[in-house]
């Protein structure tokens, strides 16, 4: 299992979350919003300007930027 | 009377469900020590429904989510209506397993059971209500499905109360693991997702090439609307109402009495009076449009696109509208900065909003440009524009590493779905804010207005004219701050003065101390350098006491005084540079 990043991720892509790190809030936030292990997340698009990005999770959509989503790790599905 | 807190996740349609309860029998008001708001109302005098602000967790450190807890914990809570999002049932509810910790009877209401049943999801009501302890009550609040059970439910206490509370979880894991499988075992999923209509309008929205010109067409048309086509003539409907009849026919009325009384009416009182009615128009169209975006969905999208820009100077993408509306007019610039996620965005926003020059000032940038940059107005007052955004960036960051550094929040923004804003949402929220304008902000414009005509139409010796007033006094007194400014005089002083009831009044109150001709006079007090550095310092010093009025109606007292201090400061500073650094330039 390799574990790389939401960062790492192509519009389309699929894969399940591993693990939330960084900034304590940031990762408790996204844990609250149910962004915990096995998890499936989509990267749906990237802004018009490169970042932020917006992922889906449990049928909703979140932006979060580029830096931030390095700290999404994932394992590929 | 019973109290019950209002909770639940953004965008599940809680605003809805609060005015369908209370009607417009509400009052606004802020939480103690933070810029969020607190909306009570009541039901037939029984109940009051204290509407608590959205969150998804109760212990994920933002000031919301604060309040919250502070308010169930002491506010005397007799039951928590939690209103979920029927078709996103595991996020909802993570919030709901942090509420069952209070202890109080819960109403879940279920809102958009409809979009849920198109979804193909099928809910086993009595079951969930068994499992999680809690009445359960499904609702489609925007067409008004549901809502009277709601009503009758709070009217008859008719709430489980379970004391028994199994729902203890040790992380977010176990508490979603536990969701799961509860849903499981209450939901049933017939087909799967289609491709829901938001995300097509997204593919449009968020596209690469028409983001951008869509967004700004869209304020361009909220700018429109509010200082050409609607707020603004309506504005200036009122204030010609009160200035070409009802002035003229009071002033025939006291035309036996005293002079000082028929002034203290006309230019006192009815003058203040009007200074506070001519932004409510304004407000109430800009409220219309940024509510229509707000409800509509597009909000988090524009915030979205502007992230990447707006960060640079400290700042989430949202902040880009109430600084736009700064350009018509700070007033309600700083009230839309409101709408923005976080406290700290709130803040930096609404202090960088009197940087964008408003249209009070072009009055004053085009009287001396004419007389001093003949042919090269347009570039000098371009030149004012550019300094204040310029600035705005620079103020930003130096403000976000200092005085907001503790503050700084993780940028996560939920897209909800786009859907068509109500009527009768919208209406409300427009009128709140200029019911909340004209109780705070207006009885404080209007004292210091008959303050300040008090102070230039008096001194100890009686009533005089506006050269030997106490206001001149005052004038005489702080000028010699001015003289390295390069343009200390003391009608200029006094001018600046008068400017802080409204910045187009420095014009005509030069007009009246140096007498009617300023293309002629002005010259003589200024050079072109230092006429610069004047016009600079108008740019930027102090705004009128509307703004401030409105700093502190938003704000609170802290926030004002330093609003007002920094400005001042900063316009020395700015002008001294400019007068100084340009005399050794051009020798």
């Amino acid at each position: 299992m390799i574990i790389i990043s939401i960062y790492d991720l192509k519009p389309g892509d699929k894969a399940l979350i591993h693990s939330v790190c960084g900034d304590e809030k940031f990762a408790k936030r996204l844990l609250a919003l149910g962004c915990i292990e096995g998890t499936e997340v989509t990267l749906k698009a990237t802004a018009p300007l490169g970042d932020p990005i917006i992922i889906n999770l449990r049928g909703f959509n979140l932006a979060i930027r580029k830096n931030d989503a390095k700290n999404i790790n994932i394992k590929t599905a | 009377m019973i109290t019950a807190a209002l909770l639940g996740n953004p965008n599940v349609g809680k605003t809805t469900l609060y005015n369908a309860l209370t009607g417009s029998n509400q009052y606004v008001g802020n939480w103690a020590g933070v810029t969020v708001e607190k909306k009570e109302g009541f039901i037939d005098n029984k109940i009051k429904i204290v509407d608590l602000p959205g969150i998804y967790a109760m212990d994920t450190y933002s000031n919301e989510e604060k309040v919250s807890k502070e308010f169930l914990q002491n506010g005397n809570v007799d039951v928590i209506i939690n209103i979920v999002d029927a078709s996103s049932l595991d996020r909802n509810l993570y919030l709901t397993t942090q509420l069952k910790q209070f202890n109080k009877p819960i109403i879940l209401v279920l809102n958009m059971v409809d979009v849920a049943i198109s979804k193909g999801l099928d809910i086993n009501y009595k079951l969930l209500s068994q499992k999680l302890g809690v009445k359960i009550i499904p609702i489609v609040a925007s067409k008004g499905t549901g809502i009277s059970d709601v009503k009758k439910c709070l009217l008859k206490e008719d709430y489980i109360t379970t004391s028994s509370n199994s729902l203890k979880f040790k992380d977010e894991k176990e508490a979603y693991a536990y969701i799961e499988i509860l849903l499981k075992s209450v939901t049933n999923k017939k087909n799967e997702d289609r491709v829901s209509i938001s995300e097509k309008i997204d593919k449009i929205v968020l596209n690469r090439i028409i983001a951008y010109p869509l967004f700004f067409g869209c304020l361009f048309l909220i700018f429109m609307f509010t200082f050409s086509w609607v707020g603004q003539p309506l504005a200036d409907f009122l204030s010609s109402l009160l200035n070409d009849n009802f002035v003229p026919f009071l002033t025939k009325l006291l035309a036996n009495n005293s002079p000082w009384f028929s002034s203290l009416l006309i230019d006192g009182i009815i003058g203040g009076v009007g200074s506070v009615v001519v932004f409510l128009p304004v407000i109430l169209a800009l409220f219309l449009g940024i509510s229509f975006l707000e409800d509509s969905g597009y909000m988090a999208r524009a915030a979205f696109i502007m992230d990447k820009l707006m960060r640079k100077m400290g700042l989430s993408g949202k902040a880009f509208i109430p600084l736009i509306v700064g350009f018509g007019c700070s007033v309600p610039a700083i009230m839309s900065a409101r709408t923005l996620e976080s406290d700290k965005d709130r803040k930096l926003t609404a202090l960088l909003v009197p940087l964008m020059s408003c249209n009070a000032r072009l009055p004053v940038y085009a009287l001396f440009a004419s007389v001093f940059f003949h042919g090269k107005e347009t570039l000098v007052v371009f030149s004012l524009y550019l300094m204040g955004i310029g600035l705005a960036f620079g103020i930003g960051i130096l403000f976000k590493n200092t005085l907001f550094k503790k503050d700084e929040e993780p940028f996560i923004i939920e897209l909800p779905e786009y859907k068509l804003p109500e009527p009768k949402s919208l209406l409300i929220h427009t009128w709140e804010k200029g019911k909340g304008f004209l109780k705070k902000a207006g009885t404080i414009i209007f004292s210091i207005s008959v303050i300040v005509w008090f102070l230039s139409n008096f001194n100890t010796t009686g009533m005089v004219d506006i050269n030997s007033s106490f206001l001149a006094a005052i004038g005489k007194f702080i000028n010699p701050v001015f003289i390295p400014l390069g343009f200390a005089s003391w009608q200029n002083s006094i001018a600046l003065l008068t400017g802080l009831m409204a910045k187009e009044v420095v014009v005509g109150t030069m007009g009246v101390i140096y007498g009617s001709n300023l293309t002629h006079v002005l010259p003589n007090y200024f050079t072109p350098l230092s006429a610069f550095s004047f016009l600079a310092f108008v740019l930027l010093y102090t705004p009128c006491v509307s703004v401030i009025a409105t700093m502190k109606k938003e704000y609170g007292n802290k926030m004002a005084i330093f609003s007002l201090s920094y400005q001042l400061v900063l316009a020395w500073i700015v002008s001294f540079i400019i007068f100084n650094v340009g005399s050794i330039i051009l020798g």
